[in-house]
Protein backbone atom coordinates (compact mmCIF):
# COMPACT_ATOMS: atom_id res chain seq x y z
CA UNK A 1 0.00 0.00 0.00
CA UNK A 2 1.80 3.34 -0.94
CA UNK A 3 2.47 6.20 1.64
CA UNK A 4 0.50 9.32 0.95
CA UNK A 5 1.26 12.62 2.39
CA UNK A 6 -1.47 15.00 4.14
CA UNK A 7 -0.70 18.33 4.47
CA UNK A 8 -1.79 19.61 8.38
CA UNK A 9 0.35 22.78 9.04
CA UNK A 10 -0.90 23.40 12.72
CA UNK A 11 0.63 24.88 15.80
CA UNK A 12 2.39 22.16 17.63
CA UNK A 13 1.41 24.29 20.84
CA UNK A 14 -1.87 25.90 19.44
CA UNK A 15 -4.24 24.49 22.35
CA UNK A 16 -1.67 26.78 24.95
CA UNK A 17 -1.95 29.71 22.34
CA UNK A 18 -5.49 29.63 22.34
CA UNK A 19 -5.48 29.24 26.41
CA UNK A 20 -3.57 32.09 26.22
CA UNK A 21 -5.71 33.95 23.75
CA UNK A 22 -8.36 33.51 25.99
CA UNK A 23 -6.60 34.69 29.13
CA UNK A 24 -5.74 38.09 27.70
CA UNK A 25 -9.29 38.51 26.36
CA UNK A 26 -10.55 37.99 30.13
CA UNK A 27 -7.86 40.48 31.15
CA UNK A 28 -8.24 42.98 28.25
CA UNK A 29 -12.30 43.02 29.59
CA UNK A 30 -11.28 44.44 32.71
CA UNK A 31 -8.97 46.21 32.19
CA UNK A 32 -6.43 44.48 33.93
CA UNK A 33 -2.54 44.24 33.04
CA UNK A 34 -0.29 41.67 33.71
CA UNK A 35 3.26 41.32 33.43
CA UNK A 36 5.02 38.10 33.67
CA UNK A 37 8.57 38.08 35.32
CA UNK A 38 11.50 35.11 33.91
CA UNK A 39 15.07 34.69 34.90
CA UNK A 40 17.46 31.97 36.01
CA UNK A 41 16.56 30.52 39.84
CA UNK A 42 18.41 32.59 41.99
CA UNK A 43 18.38 35.81 39.80
CA UNK A 44 16.04 37.65 42.24
CA UNK A 45 12.44 37.29 40.92
CA UNK A 46 11.24 36.62 44.42
CA UNK A 47 12.75 40.08 45.90
CA UNK A 48 12.08 42.47 42.88
CA UNK A 49 8.47 41.21 42.76
CA UNK A 50 8.44 41.44 46.93
CA UNK A 51 9.49 44.99 45.95
CA UNK A 52 7.34 46.12 43.31
CA UNK A 53 3.71 44.65 44.93
CA UNK A 54 5.12 46.94 48.00
CA UNK A 55 5.34 49.81 46.21
CA UNK A 56 2.61 49.14 43.30
CA UNK A 57 -0.11 48.51 45.98
CA UNK A 58 0.01 52.25 47.44
CA UNK A 59 -2.06 53.17 44.12
CA UNK A 60 -2.88 50.19 42.01
CA UNK A 61 -4.90 46.94 43.33
CA UNK A 62 -2.25 44.42 42.93
CA UNK A 63 -2.02 40.73 42.94
CA UNK A 64 0.53 37.75 42.06
CA UNK A 65 1.08 34.20 40.86
CA UNK A 66 4.12 32.37 41.57
CA UNK A 67 5.33 28.91 39.70
CA UNK A 68 7.88 26.90 41.47
CA UNK A 69 8.26 22.77 41.03
CA UNK A 70 7.76 22.38 44.91
CA UNK A 71 6.97 24.43 47.95
CA UNK A 72 4.92 27.86 48.80
CA UNK A 73 8.04 29.63 50.08
CA UNK A 74 7.70 32.23 47.75
CA UNK A 75 3.80 32.36 47.85
CA UNK A 76 4.60 32.98 51.72
CA UNK A 77 7.39 35.86 50.94
CA UNK A 78 5.05 37.53 48.80
CA UNK A 79 2.12 37.74 50.90
CA UNK A 80 3.84 39.88 53.52
CA UNK A 81 3.47 42.63 51.28
CA UNK A 82 -0.15 42.29 51.79
CA UNK A 83 -1.48 41.67 48.31
CA UNK A 84 -3.29 38.02 47.28
CA UNK A 85 -0.76 35.84 45.91
CA UNK A 86 -0.95 32.14 44.60
CA UNK A 87 1.19 29.71 44.41
CA UNK A 88 1.42 27.25 41.51
CA UNK A 89 3.28 24.24 42.04
CA UNK A 90 3.96 22.72 38.73
CA UNK A 91 5.69 19.05 39.87
CA UNK A 92 8.19 18.65 37.57
CA UNK A 93 7.35 20.73 34.86
CA UNK A 94 9.92 23.37 34.17
CA UNK A 95 7.58 26.15 33.17
CA UNK A 96 4.14 27.54 33.61
CA UNK A 97 1.59 27.79 31.02
CA UNK A 98 -1.84 29.18 29.87
CA UNK A 99 -3.80 26.54 31.59
CA UNK A 100 -1.91 26.91 35.05
CA UNK A 101 -2.63 30.51 34.75
CA UNK A 102 -6.42 29.70 34.53
CA UNK A 103 -6.94 27.43 37.27
CA UNK A 104 -4.47 29.60 39.57
CA UNK A 105 -7.05 32.96 38.80
CA UNK A 106 -8.95 30.56 40.36
CA UNK A 107 -11.26 32.40 43.16
CA UNK A 108 -10.06 35.96 42.00
CA UNK A 109 -11.96 38.45 41.04
CA UNK A 110 -10.22 40.24 38.26
CA UNK A 111 -12.40 43.42 38.32
CA UNK A 112 -11.11 44.02 41.66
CA UNK A 113 -7.89 44.36 40.03
CA UNK A 114 -5.32 46.90 38.12
CA UNK A 115 -1.91 44.69 37.68
CA UNK A 116 -1.59 40.89 38.43
CA UNK A 117 2.22 39.86 38.55
CA UNK A 118 3.23 36.16 36.79
CA UNK A 119 6.40 35.11 38.60
CA UNK A 120 7.43 31.99 36.41
CA UNK A 121 9.51 28.67 37.26
CA UNK A 122 13.77 29.98 37.22
CA UNK A 123 14.54 28.71 33.84
CA UNK A 124 15.55 30.63 31.10
CA UNK A 125 14.89 28.24 28.44
CA UNK A 126 11.58 26.36 28.30
CA UNK A 127 9.20 29.73 29.34
CA UNK A 128 10.43 31.02 26.15
CA UNK A 129 7.66 28.85 24.49
CA UNK A 130 4.83 29.36 26.64
CA UNK A 131 2.30 32.59 25.73
CA UNK A 132 0.52 32.89 29.42
CA UNK A 133 -2.00 35.75 27.84
CA UNK A 134 0.81 38.31 29.67
CA UNK A 135 0.39 41.66 27.95
CA UNK A 136 4.07 42.22 29.47
CA UNK A 137 7.36 39.95 29.69
CA UNK A 138 10.44 41.28 31.90
CA UNK A 139 13.32 39.15 31.49
CA UNK A 140 15.62 39.13 34.52
CA UNK A 141 19.23 38.85 34.54
CA UNK A 142 21.14 39.22 38.11
CA UNK A 143 25.06 41.21 37.98
CA UNK A 144 26.57 37.84 39.49
CA UNK A 145 25.47 35.77 36.58
CA UNK A 146 27.73 36.72 33.87
CA UNK A 147 27.59 39.21 31.05
CA UNK A 148 27.11 36.47 28.62
CA UNK A 149 23.74 35.23 29.38
CA UNK A 150 21.48 36.78 26.95
CA UNK A 151 24.00 35.37 24.40
CA UNK A 152 23.46 31.85 25.87
CA UNK A 153 19.78 32.23 25.99
CA UNK A 154 18.89 34.72 23.15
CA UNK A 155 15.41 32.94 23.01
CA UNK A 156 14.26 34.17 26.23
CA UNK A 157 15.45 37.90 25.72
CA UNK A 158 14.05 37.64 22.37
CA UNK A 159 10.43 36.97 23.85
CA UNK A 160 10.87 39.75 25.99
CA UNK A 161 9.44 43.56 25.92
CA UNK A 162 12.22 45.11 28.99
CA UNK A 163 15.53 43.14 30.44
CA UNK A 164 16.46 43.71 34.00
CA UNK A 165 19.55 43.91 35.42
CA UNK A 166 18.67 42.63 39.13
CA UNK A 167 21.50 42.74 42.05
CA UNK A 168 23.08 46.29 40.64
CA UNK A 169 24.00 46.70 44.09
CA UNK A 170 26.26 43.99 44.08
CA UNK A 171 28.04 45.14 40.61
CA UNK A 172 31.18 46.57 41.89
CA UNK A 173 31.95 43.57 44.01
CA UNK A 174 31.64 41.15 40.97
CA UNK A 175 33.56 43.56 38.45
CA UNK A 176 30.11 43.57 36.90
CA UNK A 177 30.90 44.53 33.49
CA UNK A 178 27.62 47.09 32.34
CA UNK A 179 28.91 48.23 28.96
CA UNK A 180 29.40 44.01 27.89
CA UNK A 181 25.78 43.20 29.42
CA UNK A 182 23.92 46.18 27.22
CA UNK A 183 26.00 45.33 23.96
CA UNK A 184 24.72 41.83 24.71
CA UNK A 185 21.51 42.41 25.09
CA UNK A 186 21.57 45.21 22.41
CA UNK A 187 22.84 42.12 20.28
CA UNK A 188 20.12 39.57 20.68
CA UNK A 189 16.93 41.98 20.64
CA UNK A 190 18.25 45.81 19.40
CA UNK A 191 16.16 48.60 21.29
CA UNK A 192 15.01 46.40 24.01
CA UNK A 193 14.30 48.81 27.39
CA UNK A 194 16.77 47.54 29.69
CA UNK A 195 16.54 48.74 33.46
CA UNK A 196 18.86 48.28 36.23
CA UNK A 197 17.48 48.17 39.34
CA UNK A 198 18.31 46.65 43.19
CA UNK A 199 15.48 45.41 45.30
CA UNK A 200 18.06 45.90 48.17
CA UNK A 201 18.53 49.21 48.10
CA UNK A 202 15.47 50.00 45.92
CA UNK A 203 17.90 51.54 43.05
CA UNK A 204 15.91 51.55 40.28
CA UNK A 205 12.75 50.63 41.10
CA UNK A 206 10.75 53.97 40.36
CA UNK A 207 12.21 53.58 36.62
CA UNK A 208 10.35 50.25 36.69
CA UNK A 209 6.91 51.76 38.55
CA UNK A 210 7.71 53.91 35.41
CA UNK A 211 7.27 51.76 32.98
CA UNK A 212 4.26 49.66 34.21
CA UNK A 213 2.19 52.54 34.52
CA UNK A 214 2.97 53.02 30.76
CA UNK A 215 0.54 51.49 28.15
CA UNK A 216 1.09 47.89 26.98
CA UNK A 217 1.05 47.28 23.37
CA UNK A 218 -0.59 44.21 21.32
CA UNK A 219 1.86 41.33 22.29
CA UNK A 220 -0.60 38.80 20.30
CA UNK A 221 1.19 38.74 17.52
CA UNK A 222 4.77 38.10 18.87
CA UNK A 223 3.88 35.08 20.34
CA UNK A 224 6.56 32.54 19.85
CA UNK A 225 5.58 29.31 18.14
CA UNK B 1 12.33 18.73 29.88
CA UNK B 2 10.39 20.96 28.52
CA UNK B 3 10.35 19.27 24.66
CA UNK B 4 8.65 16.48 26.67
CA UNK B 5 5.57 18.92 27.45
CA UNK B 6 6.08 19.70 23.82
CA UNK B 7 5.88 16.27 22.28
CA UNK B 8 2.71 15.39 23.83
CA UNK B 9 1.38 18.74 22.60
CA UNK B 10 1.93 17.40 19.14
CA UNK B 11 0.38 13.76 20.04
CA UNK B 12 -2.35 15.45 21.32
CA UNK B 13 -2.76 17.58 17.77
CA UNK B 14 -2.11 14.73 15.78
CA UNK B 15 -4.77 12.78 17.31
CA UNK B 16 -7.30 15.45 16.83
CA UNK B 17 -6.67 15.52 13.21
CA UNK B 18 -7.22 11.85 12.94
CA UNK B 19 -10.42 10.96 12.70
CA UNK B 20 -10.41 13.35 10.09
CA UNK B 21 -8.63 11.11 8.11
CA UNK B 22 -9.92 7.71 7.80
CA UNK B 23 -8.64 4.29 8.94
CA UNK B 24 -4.72 5.30 8.43
CA UNK B 25 -1.97 4.06 10.59
CA UNK B 26 0.45 6.81 10.84
CA UNK B 27 4.19 5.98 8.89
CA UNK B 28 6.09 9.36 9.92
CA UNK B 29 5.73 13.06 11.77
CA UNK B 30 6.95 15.59 9.65
CA UNK B 31 7.54 19.13 11.69
CA UNK B 32 9.02 22.27 11.98
CA UNK B 33 11.02 23.46 14.18
CA UNK B 34 12.27 26.88 14.31
CA UNK B 35 15.44 28.48 15.00
CA UNK B 36 14.11 31.37 17.50
CA UNK B 37 11.62 28.40 18.90
CA UNK B 38 13.53 27.50 22.33
CA UNK B 39 13.20 23.81 20.87
CA UNK B 40 15.97 21.59 20.24
CA UNK B 41 15.38 18.68 17.50
CA UNK B 42 17.22 16.19 19.29
CA UNK B 43 15.37 16.11 22.47
CA UNK B 44 11.79 16.64 20.79
CA UNK B 45 12.66 13.46 18.61
CA UNK B 46 13.63 11.52 21.96
CA UNK B 47 10.66 13.24 23.79
CA UNK B 48 8.02 11.75 20.94
CA UNK B 49 9.06 8.56 21.11
CA UNK B 50 8.07 8.51 25.05
CA UNK B 51 5.01 10.71 24.16
CA UNK B 52 3.79 8.22 21.27
CA UNK B 53 4.28 5.18 22.94
CA UNK B 54 1.03 4.14 23.63
CA UNK B 55 -1.11 6.29 21.40
CA UNK B 56 -2.55 5.81 18.51
CA UNK B 57 0.47 6.66 16.41
CA UNK B 58 2.97 4.51 18.21
CA UNK B 59 5.86 3.73 16.23
CA UNK B 60 5.28 6.90 14.01
CA UNK B 61 8.74 8.39 12.71
CA UNK B 62 9.66 11.99 13.55
CA UNK B 63 10.95 13.89 10.71
CA UNK B 64 12.28 17.08 11.84
CA UNK B 65 13.05 19.96 9.85
CA UNK B 66 14.47 23.06 11.27
CA UNK B 67 13.74 26.54 9.90
CA UNK B 68 15.15 29.79 10.36
CA UNK B 69 12.05 31.68 12.72
CA UNK B 70 9.92 30.94 15.68
CA UNK B 71 7.70 27.90 14.33
CA UNK B 72 6.50 25.33 16.29
CA UNK B 73 4.79 23.53 13.46
CA UNK B 74 3.26 20.32 12.39
CA UNK B 75 3.57 20.22 8.66
CA UNK B 76 2.28 16.87 7.66
CA UNK B 77 1.67 13.08 8.00
CA UNK B 78 2.99 10.39 6.22
CA UNK B 79 0.06 7.76 6.00
CA UNK B 80 -0.65 4.54 4.68
CA UNK B 81 -4.20 2.87 4.85
CA UNK B 82 -5.39 0.62 7.58
CA UNK B 83 -5.98 -2.72 5.41
CA UNK B 84 -9.71 -3.90 5.15
CA UNK B 85 -9.31 -7.42 6.73
CA UNK B 86 -7.46 -5.87 10.05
Amino acid sequence: MNPRIVEVRKDILKKNDVAAAALRRRFDATGLIVTSLVSSPGAGKTAFLERTLSMARARHRVAALVGDLATECDAERLRRSGVPVRQITTGTVCHLDAEMIERALGELTLADLDWLFIENVGNLVCPASYDLGEHRRAVLLSVTEGEDKPLKYPTIFNTADVAIVTKIDLAAAVDFDRDAVLRNIDSVRPGLDVLEVSAKTGEGLDRWLALLEQPVSDRTVESTA
Amino acid sequence: MHELSIAMSLVDTICEELPKLGAVVVRAVHVRIGALSGVVPDALTFAFDVAADGSRIAGARLDVECTQGRELELAALEVVDEPANR
